[in-house]
């Protein structure tokens, strides 16, 4: 693909709101992928700051520091905070900041949608957590303690920090709606002339997969969670076994959502892992057309796979194995990406900046998800492990590995292009490393855990699991408290620090790097021309 | 060669968003509701 290039200064007109009031009317790109950013990154450390608690009660068998109740709050509300606070609006801000820059637009197609979005974000996280303060006042007792899945019928019968969560999951979903509607719109009718399908950037792509998954899951997870708010509140009984309801309906519906929320999650990662790989291997990206067919075919397949979240609730033999088999079908195209991302860096001239590091990290540690996923999707050996650490390890190294240490790698290869500044790539590395080994310090004894048989979500375990869980709650703790030096990079990489020049990357390729760093205010007014 | 991005274009395109933007809408609002009357 070559670019006609432009040059781009500041738009002789540009003016727009200073202070708070820029940012809460603001429908510029750019300061809606800032803000998104911002808020995954608060929400990162609300989440982490509660996962702490709960690995600090872990530390020692026995309850030492909180009742059971509450320990069942932390850990439901750290996995909604992550998912659909931190994970999901960091993936957003990379969209809403880059997508329009690798395009070639001036913006988002529907702008005023787009502020709309975000600013719909702060009060359903504000739903999710205060119910752990409204507690401390006598009212309701606590948040929600379910775990993310919201199962009936213990949702059925849970206190008031259900509907708070269940009001916080229509107002995300609607949010997520929002910003996928956007994101589809702008890749559809905003790209530069010249830029066809098949040479739109991988991580448009990607993300394109993924806003067609929400469009087509949130509203069946939506139902799902109106349906359970009117078993406990209006005297229906979807998911009540005694008013001819069914329990294991709910979580049909709510893994018809769940499974591809966790490739939402990643596709955007996916789509961005070729720009890294390919810029710091002073290569093309190897197999962009498989890589394109590669997003589609886990989209397809991510949902008809649901039921293998719960093989063990008794399903009849032919779903077990027409489940089994189409699960392990997804190893197939992701198999062909990890081919990819690998022929990608193959006789290239490698470099290891810091999001380099975190790329190849993400590949190892993804690649280990990817390979215990397989095992839990065998329905005869899913028998043991379910419920059990083994999944809580697994998930992590689908989801922190995959997809955090696949965030922290677009936040390091494009944050000199946001701010005009480089980062410290001494901080970056030690940050790479410290996060790297305290995330298998803390989860590769959860692997032996689950295969020890402890189950997940107990504040309490059996003696011969002390060990393994005080290792991995150090791990935990070092994990934690090194994400600080994330926090300080960016902060000081904002701040200042070394100008960053257009092409930040000396290997980067693509029409964002055609633009100042940081951009204008207002991008690419002048068309350019892909050919 | 390159050129500024017309008003008349970036409306159409706009005009073109907005109108698919309310059918993915409206499709995402009828699979919320109907799902309310599968039967099993």
């Amino acid at each position: 693909m070559s670019i006609a290039t432009t040059v781009h200064g500041e738009h002789p007109a540009e003016h727009y709101p200073g202070g708070l009031l820029r940012w809460l009317t603001t429908t510029n790109h750019k300061d809606i992928g800032t803000m998104y950013l911002l808020f995954s990154l608060v929400m990162f450390f609300v989440g982490g700051l509660m996962i702490l608690l709960v690995r600090a009660e872990l530390f020692q068998p026995g309850l030492q520091l909180m009742k059971p109740e509450f320990f069942n709050q932390l850990i439901g509300v750290h996995a909604l905070v992550m998912i659909f606070a931190a994970l999901m609006p960091a993936a957003t801000g990379f969209a809403n900041w880059m997508i329009p820059l690798m395009i070639g637009a001036p913006d988002m197609a529907l702008p005023r949608l787009n502020n709309w979005g975000f600013w719909l974000l702060p009060p359903a996280a504000t739903l999710l957590t205060l119910p752990f303060v409204l507690a401390l006042f006598g009212v309701g007792d606590g948040a929600i303690a379910t775990g993310w899945t919201f199962y009936a019928p213990l949702s059925v019968q849970g206190g008031l920090g259900v509907d708070f969560a269940i009001l916080a999951v229509h107002i995300l979903g609607i949010s997520s709606i929002m910003g996928s509607i956007n994101i589809i719109v702008t890749i559809f009718n905003m790209r530069a002339p010249g830029m066809t399908m098949m040479k739109l950037p991988l991580f448009a792509w990607g993300w394109l997969i993924t806003a067609f998954l929400l469009i087509a899951t949130l509203p069946v997870l939506a139902g799902a969670v109106t349906m359970l708010l009117t078993d406990r509140h209006f005297g229906t009984h979807f998911f009540d076994a005694a008013g001819g309801g069914d329990p294991i309906l709910f979580q049909h519906l709510f893994w018809f959502f769940g499974h591809p929320e966790v490739y939402i999650l990643l596709l955007p990662v996916w789509g961005l892992m070729p720009h890294v790989l390919a810029t710091f291997s002073r290569k093309p990206t190897y197999g962009y057309t498989a890589q394109v067919y590669g997003f589609i075919a886990i989209g397809l397949l991510s949902v008809i796979v649901w039921a293998h979240h719960f093989f063990t609730v008794g399903m009849p033999v032919p779903a077990l194995i027409y489940f089994m088999f189409s699960t392990m079908a997804i190893s197939v195209p992701l198999a062909v990406l990890f081919f990819c991302w690998i022929a990608t860096m193959w006789k290239g001239s490698m470099t290891f900046e810091t999001p380099m590091l975190f790329a190849v990290g993400f590949i190892v540690l993804f690649g280990i998800a990817g390979l215990t996923g397989l095992v839990l999707a065998d329905v005869a050996a899913d028998a043991q492990y379910h419920h059990s650490y083994f999944v809580v390890a697994h998930f992590h190294y689908a989801l922190f590995a995959g997809g955090i240490m696949g965030v922290m790698t677009g936040v390091y290869y494009w944050l000199p292009k946001w701010t005009g500044h480089m980062y410290s790539e001494r901080l970056g590395k030690l940050h790479f490393w410290l996060t790297v080994v305290s995330f298998n310090l803390t989860f590769i004894p959860q692997f032996f855990l689950g295969l020890a048989g402890m189950p997940r979500r107990i504040p309490d375990y059996a003696l011969q699991f002390a060990e393994f869980n005080a290792i991995s709650t150090v791990g935990a703790f070092i994990l934690g408290i090194s994400q600080l030096l994330f926090a300080w990079n960016i902060w000081s990489c904002v701040r200042g620090g070394p100008k960053a020049e257009a092409r930040a990357w000396e290997g980067a390729e693509g029409l964002e790097w055609e633009l100042s760093s940081p951009p204008p205010h207002h991008s690419w007014e002048t068309q350019p021309v892909v050919k | 060669m390159t050129e500024s991005f017309s008003a008349e274009d970036l409306a159409r395109r706009r005009a073109a968003s907005r109108r698919l933007g309310w059918a993915i809408g409206l499709a995402v609002l009828a699979l919320y509701i109907l799902g309310f009357f599968i039967k099993r």
